[in-house]
């Protein structure tokens, strides 16, 4: 049997060794970042919105909350919604970029899963960054007061801890896979941030059930420099108690994210 | 041949997938593929739709696990060859994000491969250079293609796993296409593609494998797998009087008939019988692989 297979010799293709992976996902990051920033209408909802409902609530209560005002409080608390919508979009449409094959694309280089988490949870809370420092700006112009100490952990934590919700995006929507589940992240953000406490008071039942939630122990423990640990109804929670709904609502979401990211690389 | 067998750039043994479907049961995708390929092959999968060669694709590139035997890209793991960028692939499930530009797509993928000095290298070699300010969702299906080639190249892969390439492109941006391959190919890149355009298999592929319900059906070099299914023909061409615009005078096809059916002659056809020949007898749901009588 005559084959006619090509001898051409083949040696091993000179290849430089790939440099630090650090700075392979930084320039990765930079890119994906630029692309989602010059979204113009995600923009308008992350960083408008919030600031908007700041303004319609929170402006000019000056009544006294803890170590500072209620617009202090409404600041926060608004703040807090919108680094947490922010994070979630991104994450939302990381995920649709999956379903559109992406993901795919990105299958076949060097990025994991987990770098795949972690870069997007990067830039959600790159993005996160806007509204907080817009709101904050707001606030500050605005009459919220309170102590310095209030102000600086209050936006240090509201920022940082937005970086779960950046997961939980990540996580709901790649465990769903499907063109709705940005939206069902989105909206169950804001049924979390009612039970969460962020939106409007709470008391009784509905406030031992919604310290179970996930808006909850953010939102509590960025307020907890001003508030530390009174709720307005007059109850008050420890510092361990938001820190460790924070904690489990980490792990359990980013073990979701990463089953979810796995599982995604499979063809249906 | 004493010369020491090299590394295969692709060595499957057993390979299966199976998959659970909505109703409990379980198709087989991949069905007990034994499969080798050299380092430098230029290798051919042809199928119908649902032949495996897809779920065949996702095996070697690590995208999916094998439900049993085993697969070797170079001799490691296909995951760990992919991320070592020595297999790349152009996917036909691939995607593309609508609103990068051209360029940004390149780069964001080099960045990860820690190859960025690649970029103008495939940007110029896939032909995109006049599309890079481009955004992704305004170029068309063949561009796209193009641009998921550029990605392929953007590691320097020893192997490069094709999946219906060419979809998309018109006549010469396929010719243009397989151009490309065939420089490529001559340094030495190891080439694997689906595709179910007979022709490309034909031109392009020393190999070719053909693939029928997970299975490999047939395995050999494109001219013994055509000749040892498709049969053999002889073609002439007819008198010009007899060529009308709607095809040859079936009057005088019948003549022809007559004439040669004393000399053993049973079928006349009017085709360019080729490797399609092979592929119809073989993957057709009555497939009898005595031999194609057409």
């Amino acid at each position: 049997m005559s084959t006619t297979l090509p001898t051409t010799a083949v040696t091993g293709r000179a290849r430089t060794t790939s440099r630090s992976p650090l700075g392979a996902l930084a320039g990765f990051a930079v890119l994906d970042l630029r692309r989602r920033l010059r979204s113009r209408a995600e923009m308008f909802f992350v960083v408008g919105l919030p600031a908007f409902m700041y303004v319609v609530f929170g402006l000019g209560s000056e009544d006294p909350v803890g170590s500072g005002n209620v617009a202090m409080y409404v600041m926060v608390s608004m703040a807090a919604y919108g680094a947490v919508s922010a994070t979630t979009s991104v994450a939302g449409s990381a995920v649709l970029e999956r379903t559109l094959g992406w993901g795919r694309q990105l299958a076949l280089t060097p990025m994991g899963a987990g770098s795949f988490v972690a870069v997007k949870a990067v830039i959600a809370m790159t993005v996160a960054a806007v509204p907080v420092a817009l709101i904050f700006a707001i606030g500050a112009a605005t009459g919220s007061r309170g102590t310095a100490s209030d102000w600086l952990l209050g936006g240090l934590l509201v920022w940082l801890g937005s970086a779960l919700f950046a997961i939980y995006g990540v996580a709901v929507c790649s465990v769903f896979r499907s063109e709705n589940a940005a939206g069902i992240a989105s909206g169950l953000v804001v049924v979390m941030a009612f039970l969460g406490n962020v939106f409007t008071p709470m008391s009784g039942l509905m406030l031992d059930i919604g310290r179970f939630t996930p808006l909850y122990g953010y939102a509590a423990l960025a307020r907890y420099p001003l508030t530390d640990g009174w709720t307005a109804s007059g109850s008050h929670d420890p510092l361990w108690l938001p820190v460790a709904n924070v904690l489990a609502w980490t792990v359990i979401f980013a073990a979701l994210a990463v089953w979810g990211v796995r599982r995604g690389q499979e063809r249906v | 041949m004493s010369t020491p067998v090299p590394v295969p750039a692709i060595r499957a043994t057993g390979l299966t997938k199976s998959f659970r479907v909505g109703d409990g049961s379980t198709v087989t995708a991949v069905d007990a593929v034994d499969l080798t390929v050299a380092p430098g092959e230029i290798v051919a999968f042809l199928g119908p739709n649902g032949a495996g060669k897809t779920t065949t694709v996702d095996l070697l590139l690590g995208l999916t696990t094998p439900t049993a035997g085993t697969v070797e890209v170079y001799g490691e793991a296909p995951g760990r060859a992919v991320a070592a960028g020595r297999v790349s692939a152009v996917m036909q499930t691939g995607g593309l994000l609508p609103d990068f530009t051209v360029l940004e797509t390149v780069q964001a993928i080099a960045a990860l491969h820690g190859r960025r000095d690649r970029v103008d290298e495939v940007v110029e070699r896939a032909g995109l250079a006049p599309l890079a300010r481009r955004r992704v969702e305004a170029c068309s299906g063949g561009e796209q293609q193009r641009l998921k080639f550029a990605l392929a190249l953007v590691p320097d892969p020893d192997l490069v796993v094709l999946d219906e390439p060419t979809t998309g492109m018109d006549v010469a941006a396929r010719q243009a296409f397989w151009q490309t391959m065939r420089d490529d190919a001559a340094t030495g890149r190891t080439i694997v593609f689906a595709t179910h355009y007979l022709v490309e298999a034909d031109e392009f592929a020393a190999r070719t494998v053909l693939m029928k319900d997970g299975r490999i059906v047939a395995d050999g070099p494109t001219a013994d797998v055509r000749a040892a299914f498709g049969g053999r023909s002889i073609s002439f061409r007819p008198p010009a009087h007899v060529v009308h615009r709607d095809g040859v005078d079936p009057a005088w096809l019948a003549r022809v008939g007559q004439a040669l059916a004393p000399l053993g002659v049973t079928d006349v056809e009017v085709s360019s019988a080729s490797l399609e020949a092979a592929f119809l007898a073989l993957t057709s749901p009555t497939a009898d692989l005595a031999g194609a009588d057409r």
